[in-house]
């Protein structure tokens, strides 16, 4: 069976290893701070993570003109093709979560790939929040 | 694309390929480097630039050999690709050294003509300097994306990016593509107070509805919804208000105080 | 009239040729694009006039008819009378009322409207012993001239649309393939590609739709060997083009054919309607089944729309830019279908070759160049004009014999051929054979048959410069090389003519060349060089002149000589003051005329008619 990352919020410290692991992991240390999951505090130790759905349906892929977004069947993520995106943009406006970011600097999209079946982030979550089961 | 699969050699190693693939994409596949300055893999290729020009040569061909762009080549059965040789190297020395001449301050062109050891034109530069390469993506994503707005006009040294007629381009939904995806920057526009300008041609903008900053021309809203064949309302919303949506109906969850075996928010489906 | 069978053409034909024998004269004046520059419609209209007025018709059961080009383009108008063979140069309007009165009522010749050979100085009184067309052998031109292009049944009177007959009824596709690749024919538009090797491709390539194309886009300066055959002979380029197809089973066409060429436009469109309504094209030709049909498609104008995969997209409606041909036209052509492409030349050979056979046309030119090529030529000759001759024949011929040699006996200096991407032979390479190896391996190449000869006074960099501009200004700039490296090589060159060379140019200039002729991505950018490299390899002394001692050998480029009257020559004729634009030149009468040089534009007017060849370039 496909595994899904999976996220239980309170367990969260909002410590930041995720948003740390995944940057390292797609961008090497020059890219820190451009992280494909973001953990944010509501306060009072309520904690929350937010990254890609991988929709079933997604708006992402219907919008973008090339074909840069595409599943990929092993692992169920939804995964950029850098050398194929134009950088217009669409998708990050069409999604309607707000997951897709942008990488100003390359001029492309980027998005959770799920680090192609070992999520860095959940490699790396020290207290659980993220599991990849 | 054929399925047949067909073996070729590229600098010495055998790779195996579907027939119809081009060199480029073997070599991208095998992480062998290609320089390229026209190539896009999400555009048809054309074979502009010149630089992805490989050796080739083949068992049956009886010596001969010659140069080809790794952009368009399909490979073959047998094929013997070599990607990097003096009389190659020359071929995209002066490829971007003539690229110099023409656009002396494109700063990606200095950098691309630097790691080929070309620091300088040696040739008189051009009496008219742009930054523009004529590499031809931006004409190529436009069509992509269905619009065809601009072309080239003219022909020769006075070949230009240009819209019909030099006026402003009517099919033009200014979605900023071209712009984009530009390697010197050479197509200019701007957004101010809502309004973008781009092909000396302004287009009013759609505001994020939530915090009304502008989002993307009207025309290309209309354009993409039914491009994607989603409701224009999916786009109306700018990606920071969506997450602070997201983050929103979570946090209202949380209020509501479900219990805690509800807790877990999946994720992937 | 439709014509259904073999059977109902031979009767057509017989009637068309039974029209003609009822003629006891013929006036045929020529109406090809420079006879009618020069005043041949108004020469075409003396003629009806006075034979309406004079009832020329009935009395002397004469026949009239304008044709096309005869090929002596420059002596024209040109008037023929038949079957006399009599060949009237230059005659104007008012020639008209004496050609009547003296040759069509007394028989009598008029000796002033004859040609008269340049080196004999002989009046010549009959066509076929005018040297300029004595040594010409016909197989493309054999009807031009002859008979009337805008009339089909004229055309079916010399055997026009036999040779479609023959290979729709007695020949099986594949035979004509094999007859074509028998006869040795190479493609004419300067590729010289076998051409029965591109049919037999096309023929097995998968996809069944199947396009035949006529490359009428000749772009050459100065040459006009294929517009001749279209306004001269249109049905015989039809006839090869649906011989071509019922060879690779195509049952579409084009005639890609420039919009400036109005005439040759006008006469195609005109034998396609004749065709069709004769049923030579359309639906079931000859009533064999077979079908095909054609239409004109025309070009802007574009040189590099003569390249074929450019001349593709421009007959699809789009930009006329090359594409890469890694997968050749006769597979992935117009349309993306398998697509056969040959010159205007080449299709009016095939007929011939179907008629009269693969051997007839293999047992003419040389080994591995058969039969025959047609040439303008052009430049410093004494004759001008449109020639056919077998391959294989020396550029000393084609240039003494039958263009009579240089202007003004002066000396021969280079011959360029293969239009602007072609390149000059000097004059030890005269006696080399004409065909397509040889050229290539010479440095220049057939093309398609531009042929400019140059005199003493000729600059090599002046000629590598005036083609290398042509060659900017056409390149269609998608590539870089072509575009950047034609551009910096000309600009190089300018400078030399202009005064401004600088040691190691041509170093540099050889380089470029080198990376320009491996990185083109057509035709044409891969040979844009060839006019500067076979300068180079021939006239190298000259280069260095220009470079190195600033002169120009010449006496062309303009920063680089002066005019002086030599004292030792000069007879104080004054011609040369007379002609002096800037009035520059002084000198009493019969007395040593001088030059001031500081006045001077070196315009060269007076070397032109200096009787005694006094003024030297220094």
């Amino acid at each position: 069976m496909q595994k899904t990352l999976v996220i239980t919020p309170s367990r969260c410290t909002a410590c930041r290893t995720c948003e740390l692991a995944c940057s390292f992991k797609h961008a090497g240390p020059a890219g820190l701070g451009i992280s494909r999951i973001r953990a944010f505090m509501f306060g009072e130790g309520k904690n929350q993570i937010l990254t890609c759905f991988q929709c079933d349906d997604a708006a992402c892929v219907k919008v973008c003109p090339v074909t840069a977004l595409a599943r990929n069947e092993a692992t169920g993520a939804i995964e950029v093709d850098e050398d194929r995106c134009i950088g217009c943009g669409l998708c990050s406006l069409a999604c309607p979560f707000g997951h897709m970011a942008h990488d100003g600097r390359m001029a492309i999209a980027i998005k959770c790939d799920l680090c192609g079946g070992q999520p860095a982030c959940a490699t790396f979550c020290p207290t659980r929040t993220l599991e990849y089961i | 694309m054929s399925e047949k699969v067909v073996n070729l050699e590229i600098n010495g190693r055998g790779f195996q390929a579907r027939e119809g693939m081009t060199i480029l994409e073997v070599a991208k596949r095998e992480g062998i480097p290609i320089p390229t300055l026209c190539h896009h893999d999400a555009l048809e290729p054309v074979g502009a630039c010149r630089l992805c020009m490989v050796e080739i040569t083949h068992p049956n061909w009886r010596g001969w050999k010659g140069l080809v762009t790794a952009c368009l080549y399909p490979v073959e059965e047998g094929l013997q690709v070599t990607t990097e040789s003096q009389e190659i190297h020359q071929v995209r020395k002066t490829i971007l050294d003539l690229l110099l001449a023409r656009c002396p301050d494109a700063p990606y062109i200095q950098k691309v003509a630097a790691e080929h050891g070309v620091t300088a034109t040696s040739f008189k530069k051009n009496e008219v300097q742009t930054v523009c390469i004529l590499c031809g993506l931006c004409v190529r994503v436009c069509a992509v994306k269905g619009c065809n707005a601009i072309g080239t006009a003219r022909r020769g040294i006075r070949r230009e990016i240009a819209a019909p007629f030099g006026m402003p381009p009517p099919d033009c939904i200014g979605c900023t593509s071209c712009a984009h995806i530009c390697p010197t920057d050479a197509i200019p526009w701007e957004d101010v107070n809502g309004v973008r300008k781009i092909w000396d041609q302004e287009f009013e903008m759609v505001r994020c509805v939530s915090c009304g900053r502008p989002i993307m021309p009207v025309t290309q809203l209309e354009f993409e919804a039914k491009r994607a064949g989603i409701s224009p309302d999916y786009m109306t919303t700018c990606p920071a208000c969506s997450q602070q949506k997201t983050l929103e109906t979570i946090r209202t969850a949380f209020t509501i105080k479900r219990p805690a075996s509800e807790d877990a928010v999946e994720a992937a489906s | 009239m439709r014509i259904n069978s073999v059977k109902s053409l031979t009767r057509a034909a017989g009637r068309a040729r039974g029209e003609r024998k009822r003629l006891e004269t013929e006036v045929l004046v020529c109406a090809g694009t420079g006879c009618l520059a020069n005043g041949s419609m108004d020469v075409a209209e003396a003629f009806l006039g006075a034979i309406r007025r004079r009832k020329l018709e009935a009395r002397l059961k004469l026949g009239f008819k304008t044709t096309g080009c005869h090929g002596f383009c420059e002596k024209g108008p040109l008037v023929i009378i038949q079957p006399q063979g009599i060949f009237y140069k230059g005659v104007k309007a008012k020639d008209v009322k004496e050609i009547v009165d003296q040759t069509l009522l007394k028989g009598q010749v008029i000796q002033r409207l004859l040609y008269r050979d340049p080196n004999t100085k002989q009046r010549v009184e009959q066509y076929a012993e005018i040297p300029f067309y004595s040594k010409q052998h016909r197989i493309a031109l054999r009807n031009i001239g002859k008979i009337d292009p805008k009339c089909i049944d004229d055309c079916l009177a010399v055997g026009g649309y036999t040779g479609l007959a023959k290979a729709l009824t007695e020949m099986k596709p594949t035979e004509v393939i094999d007859a074509v690749t028998e006869s040795g024919l190479r493609g004419r538009g300067g590729g010289g590609f076998p051409t029965g090797r591109k049919w037999k491709t096309c023929r097995e390539a998968e996809d069944p739709t199947k396009y035949v194309l006529c490359n009428a886009d000749e772009g050459d300066p100065g040459a006009f060997m294929d517009r001749s055959i279209c306004e001269g002979d249109p049905h015989a380029v039809l006839e090869g083009m649906v011989i071509g197809a019922w060879a690779v089973g195509a049952s579409k066409g084009y005639i890609y054919v420039r919009e400036e060429y109005p005439l040759a436009v006008k006469h195609l469109q005109a034998a396609i309607e004749q065709a069709r309504e004769r049923g030579f094209l359309g639906d079931d030709i000859l009533g064999t089944g077979f079908s095909y049909d054609v239409q004109i498609a025309r070009g802007g104008g574009a040189f590099v729309c003569g390249e074929s995969s450019a001349l593709m997209k421009s007959v699809a409606g789009e930009v006329g830019e090359p594409r890469a041909k890694y997968v050749h036209s006769v597979i992935r052509g117009l349309y993306d279908k398998p697509t056969v492409l040959n010159n205007v030349e080449t299709w009016a050979n095939v007929p011939w070759i179907i008629t009269e056979g693969a051997a007839a046309f293999a047992s003419l030119g040389t080994k591995k160049s058969t039969g025959t090529k047609t040439f303008s030529l052009v430049g410093k000759v004494k004759n001008t004009g449109l020639v056919e001759v077998p391959m294989g024949i020396t550029l000393r011929e084609i240039i003494y014999d039958i263009g009579g040699g240089i202007i003004k006996n002066r000396p021969f200096k280079g011959v360029q051929t293969g239009g602007p991407s072609g390149g000059c032979l000097p004059e030890g390479k005269l006696d080399l054979p004409v065909d397509f190896d040889t050229l290539t391996e010479a440095g220049s190449m057939m093309g398609s048959g531009g042929m400019i000869v140059m005199d003493d006074r000729t600059c090599m960099v002046d000629v590598a410069r005036y083609f290398l501009k042509f060659l900017v200004d056409e390149s269609c700039g998608k590539c870089v090389p072509c575009r950047e490296g034609v551009h910096q090589l000309h600009q190089t060159v300018n400078d030399i003519c202009a005064g401004n060379g600088r040691p190691g140019d041509l170093e540099r200039i050889e380089a470029l060349s080198d990376v320009v002729v491996k990185a083109s991505l057509c035709a044409l950018g891969k040979s844009a060089p060839n006019p500067i490299l076979s300068t180079l390899r021939y006239f190298r002394e000259e280069y260095e002149a220009h470079i190195n001692d600033r002169k120009c050998p010449a006496g062309v480029c303009r920063n680089l000589f002066t005019f002086r009257i030599s004292p030792e020559i000069c007879n104080g004729c004054g011609l040369c003051a007379k002609s002096c634009p800037v009035d520059c030149i002084a000198g009493e009468k019969k007395e040593v005329h001088v030059i001031d040089a500081s006045v001077c534009t070196r315009c060269g007017a007076c070397r032109n008619v200096c009787p005694t060849d006094a003024v030297e370039v220094i």
